[in-house]
């Protein structure tokens, strides 16, 4: 496992779109929470705007609003996940792996792991970010735990993202056609399924399509308030969400594996 | 000694197009084995499938009498069909991936490029070279870490007929010290120059396999003219050791059994009054064997 991960990591290391890609992540994310948490963004626009957004980032409610727009731009890094896979079948560099001693398992494996790290990286960051905000806003570190369990949804959310990214890569093999799809499929083909079937069951079963399980655990918490306050449509509970983005998970594994293991390279 | 490699019935179809029916064949340690066809023949499918990169509809294949087929593939140095590495890290970089899936040591990576004349540009991205550079580098990858086989694709490819010549002295030296090469090739002279043993494939069937010298005999020719062509072709049907007249080209083709040589055949034809205005021995050469073979 180490040397398969030492392996990937002297791939991307070098590769520039990798370093621009997180970096950005890293970058934007903080400011985009700033701007959310003071106000610069808002509805209407300038200084008369109505600052809808502006939820509390003070302990425990800032857990929800970093872990929520950070599931936003777990975007950058599923399409950073489909970049440098692809690059491997643009470039044959999966065979010359395999040719070289890698079994396809192994190469797969190190792609997986891949997801988990820069799930649990970005994860951490998460984390670093609502304490930073929590501690500025709250004055103090008491509540720090409380809610913290969106920290651990988010990096579920990740895995299913990247993981769904991979599984789409391998599966198609090109980079603009499969980020195309990841994003055809993320914004507009799920959510079109997900509301015909929701509209013809009591219980939202629509939400547990693939990435809208793992969506539905750090929901917008605007709309989160506005549902508490309608009242008491029936839902599923997070619980169900969290197993079910799991579940997901694994399906993109095994589906990944079949293909890989059956297919020519 | 047991065999390298060893294929058993391998098939492979793609669609409709069956690109290998059944082939079977061995490749014995310490040779330079040369799988030869015209395009399009299956070589390049047989190599992916005995590399793992291709997944075979039937058949078996075993290396090193059965080795664990990952453990296997880290002590083959390999080129199929194009140069493959990260197209945005350098030449000394790649070699730092390939040295480590093979498990080859990473001060390997100097010898390799100096032996393949990569030395100045080690620090030159992948995407910068030139194609006879990028093959270079591929077959400096397959000898890192010293492996036990080489399995090279149209190594000659994109490279200049001083590439080329380097590269044929290369696997010459290379085998020398016990290394045992496949090389797959449309190119007659390659082969015919460096290979101790060779399978020929048409159309994914192979058509014959064995040592070089038994597969492609050589048989000479002699061609041969006078004013008389008639005269000249019935005189020579009387002459032992003729296997063979043909016309073409108002020439006669002649097939000699072995000891006939050029003076045997002028001294006959003068003894029978007949003067030659053109004697000459042609050698026939792999290619017209070949074309035999597959046409």
């Amino acid at each position: 496992m180490k040397e398969l991960l030492a392996i990937e990591w002297m791939k991307i290391r070098r590769y520039r779109t990798f370093w621009v890609l997180v970096g950005l992540f890293l970058l934007l994310m903080p400011i985009w929470n700033f701007e959310v948490a003071y106000g610069l963004i808002n509805l209407g626009g300038g200084k008369q705007g109505v600052n809808f957004l502006n939820t509390a980032y003070s302990f425990p409610d800032v857990w929800s609003n970093v872990g929520f727009w950070g599931s936003i731009f777990v975007l950058f890094l599923s399409i950073l996940v489909i970049i440098i896979t692809t690059n491997e079948y643009t470039y044959k560099t999966n065979r010359q792996n395999v040719i070289d001693g890698w079994s396809r398992l192994g190469f797969y494996h190190a792609k997986v792991l891949l997801v988990f790290i820069i799930s649990a990286i970005a994860t951490a960051y998460v984390f670093l970010l609502g304490f930073i905000f929590g501690i500025i806003n709250s004055g103090s570190a008491a509540n720090v735990f409380s809610e913290i369990q969106q920290v651990g949804y988010f990096f579920l959310l990740s895995v299913n993202y990247l993981g769904f990214a991979l599984f789409l890569s391998i599966w198609i093999k090109r980079s603009g056609l499969a980020i195309g799809l990841f994003l055809l499929y993320s914004f507009i083909i799920e959510n079109i399924a997900k509301s015909i079937i929701n509209h013809w069951t009591d219980l939202p079963v629509g939400n547990l399509m693939p990435l809208q399980a793992s969506d539905e655990l750090l929901p917008f918490p605007i709309m989160q308030m506005a549902k508490t306050m309608m009242g008491n449509s029936p839902s599923i509970s997070m619980n169900v969400y969290a197993l079910a983005t799991m579940l997901w998970c694994l399906v993109y594994y095994y589906c990944g594996k079949m293909i890989l293991v059956k297919r020519d390279w | 000694m047991e065999p390298v490699l060893s294929i058993q019935n391998i098939s492979k179809s793609y669609g409709s197009v069956q690109a290998l029916k059944n082939v079977s064949f061995d490749v014995p340690a310490g040779s330079v084995f040369g799988v030869l066809g015209p395009n399009g023949s299956g070589k390049t499918t047989m190599l992916g499938i005995i590399l793992d990169i291709l997944i075979a509809d039937g058949g078996t294949y075993s290396w090193f009498g059965g080795m664990q087929k990952d453990a296997a593939r880290k002590q083959i140095g390999s080129l199929l069909e194009t140069p493959n590495f990260y197209h945005y890290m350098s030449a000394i970089d790649n070699l730092e991936i390939t040295a480590a899936i093979r498990q080859a040591g990473l001060e390997d990576r100097e010898r390799v490029l100096q032996l393949v004349g990569l030395t100045e540009r080690k620090t030159s991205k992948f995407q910068t070279y030139s194609l006879g550079m990028k093959q270079r580098l591929a077959i400096g990858a397959a000898l890192l870490g010293r492996p036990k086989v080489l399995v090279l694709d149209e190594p000659t490819n994109g490279l200049d007929p001083a590439g080329i010549a380097e590269i044929r002295s290369l696997i010459k030296t290379l085998n020398k010290e016990g290394i045992t090469i496949i090389i797959a090739s449309h190119l007659l002279d390659e082969i015919e120059k460096v290979c101790t043993h060779v399978a020929i494939l048409k159309k994914g069937t192979l058509l014959l396999d064995g040592p070089v010298d038994d597969v492609l005999r050589s048989e000479d020719q002699l061609e041969v003219r006078a004013a008389d062509m008639q005269e000249l072709q019935r005189i020579l049907q009387s002459m032992d050791g003729i296997t063979k007249i043909r016309l073409a080209d108002n020439t006669l083709q002649l097939a000699c059994a072995p000891g006939i040589e050029p003076e045997h055949v002028n001294s006959f034809c003068s003894g029978k009054g007949i003067v030659l205005s053109h004697l000459l021995l042609r050698k026939k050469s792999l290619e017209s064997k070949f074309m035999e073979l597959t046409s």
